[in-house]
């Protein structure tokens, strides 16, 4: 059975987790757990501090543990969080050739593949889950980088033949109604909304979400509302960050402040890094022509 | 035929009680989770929930016309509910038990229940309606049980009141029902019986019990419209009794499944019944009428069981002339009538007793339902008739074939194959036998199959009117033989195949549940005409279908027959015949067409089209040129000229191609077709246009088509490819050319080494003047049909008929711009090029290069933003999709911008503008999804990127900005405003030709602004030092040309005024004044205005010279500030229009600062499509 499923001890903690609610992850009280569960619970809690910028200390937490992949594998989350990427890549390699049937290593190995651009790897391990849904979600986030949105709304479609209420399913199937647009991105609207408006499970990433569905909506106003809220709940999150500066400068205003705040935050943003190769592009480009008479 | 339609699944747990509104789209279930949904079958949901009862609900029926419900439930109670309001209007108590079933009375204010307490009991619910129809005067009675709604009347009873009850079962009673027309009453119960009461308006007994069932009877009814009662049981059969008689009629056993609840349908011969496993909807009896055709004769046997004819021609049904009630049982009706002419008898068999049947003679008139007096009978399944004085009978049961003399004597015996389940009449002295599977051909005579045929399930064989064929129906096919059973043609239906017959013709009527249907011995078929109900064809003849219902009533059917007429003269090739239909028939549909077409007789179908879009398709198919110029000519698609240039060449009518490629502007093309039909002239002319467009490539060409190296030299050189030109020349022995060309260049010839070269080629000359007509063109093949057309049907329709006129070709007599234009005047280039239609040339221009684009990026996996590029040509869209390279290619070309700088900022914008980040699984990068201003489109090859700073912000906002900039003298500030103003909207999207419209006029405005601004700042500049006076004069005055609002052209010429006026220039002033006198504007102003005037007008002459003639029209050139009049040369900025004196050609505007001046530039766009 999926551990993950309704009747799964691991339900709160795990959509707690995906939802984006790193703390309420934290403050779940896993030691109550099954033996069977003490472990997935474990590594979710890990996850989630890595998430909350933990990773060090999670490092330092696993030093010595042992040689159980599931640890090994979020160690070199950690690893390539903090900076360590050529080791923390190794480590998923090896373990993807030694475990590749662990679901952990499968999702978290995925995870660091994917994040150093290996998607082709990233896929190959992603695809022998046995059912699980964090599983199906990468490998839709996957297809959709690789701009794959067919390939993704299959994933999708064939996941919900055996999760049909799934989460994370539905989050998912949002990715996906975001590139495919039209009356999908009402729809993708509502499981925000639901998510980021519900108290239970409102986290920044939700607001988020629905802020970027109401942009692609065209709502502006409403986005606006939105990402001041996301912005309210965590002031440097870089995505709240990146989303306003897309709004306000869709909405024809001034988003200096708003650019400088990203680069102070993170620095490494892909908006940033993209603006940087597009200035650069220009200038390459504008450069072939002239006037005829200077 | 029975196909599950929805399911609806809201009831928690079984639902017992369904029904159907009459009239309304709306069924009521009823059910164990003691609620009762009203549901819409049309929206397929449920509509709303009548709660009250406290136990399982059993049975639900809606009221024949009031909105109510009344509903049986285990909690004892009998409930009457308002579907409308949705409200419990009236609980009925009573029995002591679950009541098991409630009913309305079909017409009477009554109920009757069935109750596991054995008691059946009728309700009258008449003050129940009386309550609640409009309130007409009322008693004191009525008045008081309105004040005291569903409150107990003084004897404890609420509207409804029990009328009878009726004690006899003695066992829990299951159901019952009321007769449709007569006061009966039918229940069926525990104790296995079924009871018949009746009732008078003041008491109900018990008239009879129906004893079979050896289980409990679950439910039962009376028939719609015969007298018989239908009942269920748990022993698995459902029962069929006399009404009359209270005998079992018939009976019917399921191997496993009880029966729980039977239906029967209000119009349709259909019961349903609800077993432990499904339901079966079966009908009683057979329901076509055994029917025999004559020559102008039909007979039949109609549901009295009365032998009639029918007489075809006089429309006329005979009165009876026998009847047959003693044949078989009385509830089963005859199978097949045989007809023998001869001795005007007829054979009637009927599945009663195991087959039975009767040959009987008919009287010699018809004279009322007499009871046949001579009648011969025997056992057999099927009988007929096979000659003058023998008739062939068939037993299955004993599988043989008896035949028969008049005298019921059998004359010989045949053992038919095994298996043979019918036979039917195979022709004189043949017999065709029906097995499962093969149908054989029998010669009574030598005892032997003459044919056998394999097909399955063969139910009725039909003959045509000459005995040359026979159609062989089966349940869902249709299978054409001749007379020796070779397969003719075959056929496939959905729908259950009812009956046939054939048309003098040749060609069978078929009808299948629903339709009418013909079908050809070819096999070709189609729908003749709609059934609202079975019927079951006898006969036709022209227009008339005649028929027997299923009440065995004779009916005449209207039908059209063109179509099936139509098709088989087209088979048989019958033109007058076609002819005669063309002309009195309006025969024009896409069915006919297409068959036409698919039949491969296009030039026919092309007579019937009138849309010129199907015309066209149809005069290509079958190479009529003629036709097909006129249409394209009409629709002008450049699709179609495409095909039609296609066409004509492969016919070689090279006029044709001509005006193909002329319409499609395909100038390479057309060049190639004058070179090789040695129009040089034309060609020449070709090369005079590729100069003008400015396309070098298709200059180079022209000018190698016609030889001309002169042309070829002085191109190269415009494109700066001096080697080119200088071995273009050297080769062909210009030697003037080369020394000029070296000069140029500064080189001399010993400073280059060059190849050696052979002879110059040089192209072929024209012999013979090809061009002047066409080439030997292949014979448009005139069917005969199309003469016959041509001679006789001229005037018919004349957009039909080919128009004479048209034969010849366009181009000869031109009528179109392009065409006209290029057989007129040489001289007139200018005018020439303009019938090319310049303008669309460049856009032509433009959608190429954006093919280019296109075709640069394939490949699985492109991102959105890649398709936005592809989708669009607008720069604002590929800026947009990140690609910079094509937008400034494209801008390049629509408004000749270089210098880009400027507008690094505005494409910065919408690139940031364009995707979002949506933070996804933990640990990786937020996914990029790409905003789109068309919000609902999904289709990959429509969707388009926003762009921030729409028009109409740039007109409320920016503009507004730029205005009060102006107003408040802060003209640095505006001329960048202006210019921010230039930069978005160059990179922008528009969404209709009106924005687009309003966009080039704020450019003008914007551009406008610039200039007199920039003036202004001028001025300003040079105003400090005296030595600048003249000029400071003049600029002052150039300030006051630009096309300002009002108000501000007024600020202007004031300043303008004060200026001239204060250095004496007074003739100058004395202008001014007039002007800002006449634009008008606060008094104040005008009164100076007026008294400046008034002194200039003394002595109107200038202290200083200076260059501005206030008489004369000019423009301002924006980078020099000085008058450019009327017809000197002129250089214009491509995006802006802002002029230039010729010197500045090739430099950047001043005033967007982006484009080159009198850079060769297709247009600004906006608008994507």
């Amino acid at each position: 059975m999926d551990p993950f499923s309704a009747e799964g001890e691991l339900l709160n903690i795990h959509n707690a987790f995906h939802q984006g609610q790193y703390s309420t992850v934290l403050e779940v009280d896993t030691s109550r757990f099954s033996n069977k569960n003490a472990l997935p619970a474990r590594i979710l809690t890990l996850r989630a501090r890595i998430s909350l910028g933990q990773a060090e200390d999670v490092i330092t937490e696993l030093e010595g543990e042992g040689d159980v992949p599931d640890l090994k594998v979020v160690k070199a989350l950690a690893e390539y969080a903090i900076g360590n990427k050529g080791e923390a890549v190794q480590v998923a390699e090896a373990l993807a050739e030694t475990s590749p049937d662990n679901a952990t290593v499968q999702v978290v190995g995925g995870t660091i593949l994917q994040a150093e651009g290996k998607s082709e790897e990233a896929i190959a391990l992603l695809g022998k889950h046995q059912g699980n849904l964090e599983a199906v979600a990468l490998i839709v986030q996957i297809h959709l980088q690789q701009n794959r949105t067919d390939l993704a709304l299959k994933e999708v479609l064939a996941a919900k033949r055996w999760a049909q209420d799934s989460l994370l399913i539905n989050i998912a199937e949002s990715w996906v109604g975001l590139r495919v647009g039209g009356e999908k991105y009402q729809q993708a609207f509502y499981v925000f909304e639901e998510l980021a408006q519900t108290p239970s499970s409102s986290a920044p990433k939700s607001i988020i979400g629905q802020a970027v569905a109401e942009l692609h909506l065209g709502r502006l106003p409403e986005t606006e509302a939105a990402l001041r809220q996301a912005l309210e709940r965590d002031p440097k999150n870089p995505e709240a960050i990146a989303n306003t500066i897309v709004f306000l400068i869709a909405s024809g205003r001034d988003a200096t402040e708003h650019i400088s705040l990203l680069k102070t935050t993170s620095p490494e943003h892909p908006f940033l890094l993209d603006l940087q190769e597009k200035d650069a592009t220009f200038d390459k480009a504008a450069a072939k022509y002239t006037a005829k008479v200077a | 035929m029975g196909t599950l339609i929805d399911r609806f699944e809201e009831h928690d747990g079984p639902v017992r009680g369904i029904d159907f509104h009459k009239t309304q789209p709306l069924f009521v279930s009823g059910g164990d989770d003691y609620k009762i949904k009203v549901w819409s079958y049309q929206t397929r949901r449920c509509l709303f929930t009548l709660n009250g009862h406290l136990d399982y609900v059993r049975t639900v029926v809606f009221h024949h016309e009031l909105p109510w419900i009344v509903s049986s439930s285990d909690d004892q109670t009998i409930r009457i509910w308002n579907w409308q309001n949705r409200s419990l209007i009236c609980t009925m108590t009573g029995h002591n038990h679950y009541t098991m079933c409630a009913q309305f009375h079909p017409k009477e204010d009554l109920i009757v229940s069935a109750s596991l307490d054995q008691s059946v009991r009728v309700w009258d619910i008449s003050g129940l309606r009386k309550k609640h129809s409009a309130p007409t005067s009322m008693t004191f009675e009525d008045q008081m049980a309105r004040s005291n709604p569903n409150q107990a009347d003084m004897f404890g009873n609420t509207d409804a009141v029990v009328k009878f009850v009726l004690e006899g079962h003695d066992r829990g009673v299951n159901w019952v029902a009321f007769h449709p027309t007569l006061p009966l009453i039918v229940s069926a119960g525990d104790d296995r019986l079924v009871k018949l009461w009746r009732m008078s308006d003041t008491k109900a007994w018990e008239v009879d019990t129906c004893r079979g069932h050896f289980q409990n009877a679950s439910a039962c009814l009376f028939h719609p419209h015969q007298d018989l009662i239908l009942s269920v049981g748990e022993d698995k059969t459902i029962r069929v009794w006399d009404l009359n008689k209270r005998t079992s009629v018939q009976s019917f056993k399921r191997e496993n499944d009880r029966f729980w609840v039977i239906a029967a349908h209000p119009e349709i011969n259909l019961f349903a019944a609800g077993h432990d496993n499904g339901v079966m909807v079966f009908k009683l009896e057979r329901e076509r009428p055994a029917s025999a055709v004559h020559q102008s004769q039909l007979f039949f046997i109609n549901k009295e069981k009365h032998v009639r004819s029918y007489d075809f021609q006089k429309n006329l049904e005979s009165p009876s002339m026998l009847s047959l009630k003693k044949l078989g049982s009385p509830w089963v009706p005859p199978r097949t009538l045989s007809y023998n002419p001869a001795e005007r008898a007829i054979l009637v068999t009927s599945p009663a007793d195991s087959g039975i049947y009767e040959l009987i003679s008919l009287p010699r008139d018809a004279s009322g339902a007499v009871e046949p007096t001579d009648m011969k009978r025997g056992q057999g399944n099927s009988a007929i008739f096979v000659a003058r004085n023998r008739f062939a009978v068939f037993n299955q049961a004993i599988q043989q074939i008896d035949i028969k003399d008049l005298s019921n004597s059998t004359t010989k015996t045949i053992k038919p194959p095994p298996g043979t389940v019918d036979i039917y009449f195979g022709g004189t002295g043949c017999l065709l036998l029906i097995t499962p599977t093969s149908v054989i051909l029998y010669d009574i005579q030598q005892k032997k199959n003459i044919a056998e045929l394999a097909i399955n399930g063969v139910k009725y064989v039909v003959w045509s009117n000459d005995g040359l064929y026979a159609a062989l129906l089966s349940k869902h096919n249709v299978m054409i033989v001749t007379k020796a059973l070779e397969q003719v043609s075959t056929l496939h239906e959905t729908i259950r195949i009812k009956s046939a017959t054939w048309d003098d013709a040749g060609v069978l009527l078929y009808s299948t549940l629903n339709h009418i249907k013909y079908t050809l011995l070819n096999g070709d078929n189609g729908i003749v005409r709609t059934l609202d109900q079975t019927v079951y064809l006898v006969r036709v003849k022209a227009r008339s279908v005649y028929c027997l219902d299923r009440a065995a009533k004779p009916k005449v059917l209207t039908i059209d027959p063109t179509e099936y007429r139509f098709k088989l003269a087209l088979v048989k090739r019958n033109y007058e015949e076609m002819l005669q239909i063309i002309k009195t028939s309006s025969l024009v549909g896409q069915s006919i067409i297409s068959y036409l077409q698919k039949k491969g007789y296009p030039e026919i179908a092309l007579q019937f089209v009138q849309d010129p879009q199907t015309r066209f398709e149809l005069a290509i198919e079958c190479g009529n040129l003629d036709v097909a110029v006129d249409m394209a000519k009409q629709l002008d698609r450049p699709r179609l000229w495409a095909r039609l240039g296609t066409e004509a060449l492969a016919q070689g009518n090279h006029l044709t191609v001509e005006m193909a490629y002329q319409k499609l502007r395909s100038f390479d093309k057309l060049s190639f077709l004058y070179l090789a039909t040695g129009d040089q002239e034309k060609l020449a002319r070709m090369a005079k246009i590729a100069e003008h467009r400015g396309d070098f490539t298709a200059r180079f060409q022209n000018s190698l088509y016609l030889g001309d190296i002169e042309d070829r030299i002085q191109m190269f050189k415009e494109v700066d490819q001096y080697p080119l030109a200088y071995l273009t020349a050297k080769s062909n022995g210009l030697t003037e050319e080369c020394e000029a060309i070296l000069e140029a260049s500064g080189l001399t010839e010993d400073q280059l080494s060059i190849p050696s070269m052979g002879t110059p080629l040089r192209p072929p000359k024209p012999i013979v003047p090809t061009f002047q007509s066409n080439w030997p063109v292949k014979s448009t093949s005139h069917s005969f049909f199309e003469k016959a057309l041509l001679d006789q049907v001229e005037g018919l329709s004349p957009e039909d008929g080919i128009d004479p006129a048209s034969n010849g070709l366009g181009v000869e007599e031109p009528t179109d711009g392009a065409g006209g234009k290029h057989n007129g005047h040489l001289e007139e280039e200018d005018e020439e090029a303009a019938g090319w239609d310049m303008g669309d040339d460049m856009n032509v221009e433009a959608d190429n290069d954006f093919v280019n684009v296109e075709s640069a990026e394939t490949g699985s996996g492109s991102s959105e933003a890649e398709l936005w590029a592809r989708n669009s040509p607008l720069a604002a869209d590929h800026v947009a999709g990140g690609s910079f390279d094509t937008a400034m290619q494209l801008l390049n070309r629509q408004v000749g911008a270089v210098n880009f700088g400027p507008l690094k900022p505005r494409f910065l914008e919408i690139y940031q503008a364009s995707k979002t980040y949506l933070p996804a699984s933990d640990g990786l990068p937020p996914l990029v999804n790409y905003v789109r201003r068309t919000v609902d489109e999904t289709d990959s090859r429509k969707i388009l990127p926003i762009i921030p700073k729409d028009l109409e912000s740039i007109a409320s906002g920016d503009l507004q900005a730029g205005y009060s900039a102006m107003r408040q003298n802060n003209l640095e500030e505006g001329v960048k405003i202006f210019k921010r103003i230039l930069h978005t909207l160059l990179v922008n999207a528009v969404s209709t030709n009106h924005e687009f419209e309003e966009a080039k006029k704020i450019v003008s405005t914007a551009t406008e602004y610039i200039i007199a601004m920039s003036i202004e700042l001028e001025r300003r500049r040079l105003a400090d030092d005296p030595s600048n006076l003249k000029r400071v004069l003049e600029l002052s005055a150039y300030f006051t040309i630009p096309k300002l609002e009002p108000a501000h052209r007024q600020l202007a010429l004031v300043s303008a005024m004060n200026l001239a006026f204060k250095n004496k220039n007074l003739a100058s002033a004395l202008s001014f004044a007039g002007r800002i006198l006449a634009n008008g504007g606060p008094p104040k102003m005008l009164e100076n205005a007026r008294k400046l005037k008034a002194i200039c007008e003394r002595s109107p002459h200038d202290a200083i010279d200076i260059e501005f003639d206030q008489f004369a029209e000019f423009d301002i050139c924006a980078a020099s500030h000085t008058p450019i009049y009327r017809g000197s040369q002129v250089e214009t900025c491509p995006y802006t229009g802002a002029m230039y004196h010729a010197k500045y050609k090739g430099t950047v505007c001043t005033v967007c600062g982006v484009t080159e001046i009198g850079a060769p530039a297709s247009g600004f766009r906006l608008l994507s499509a």
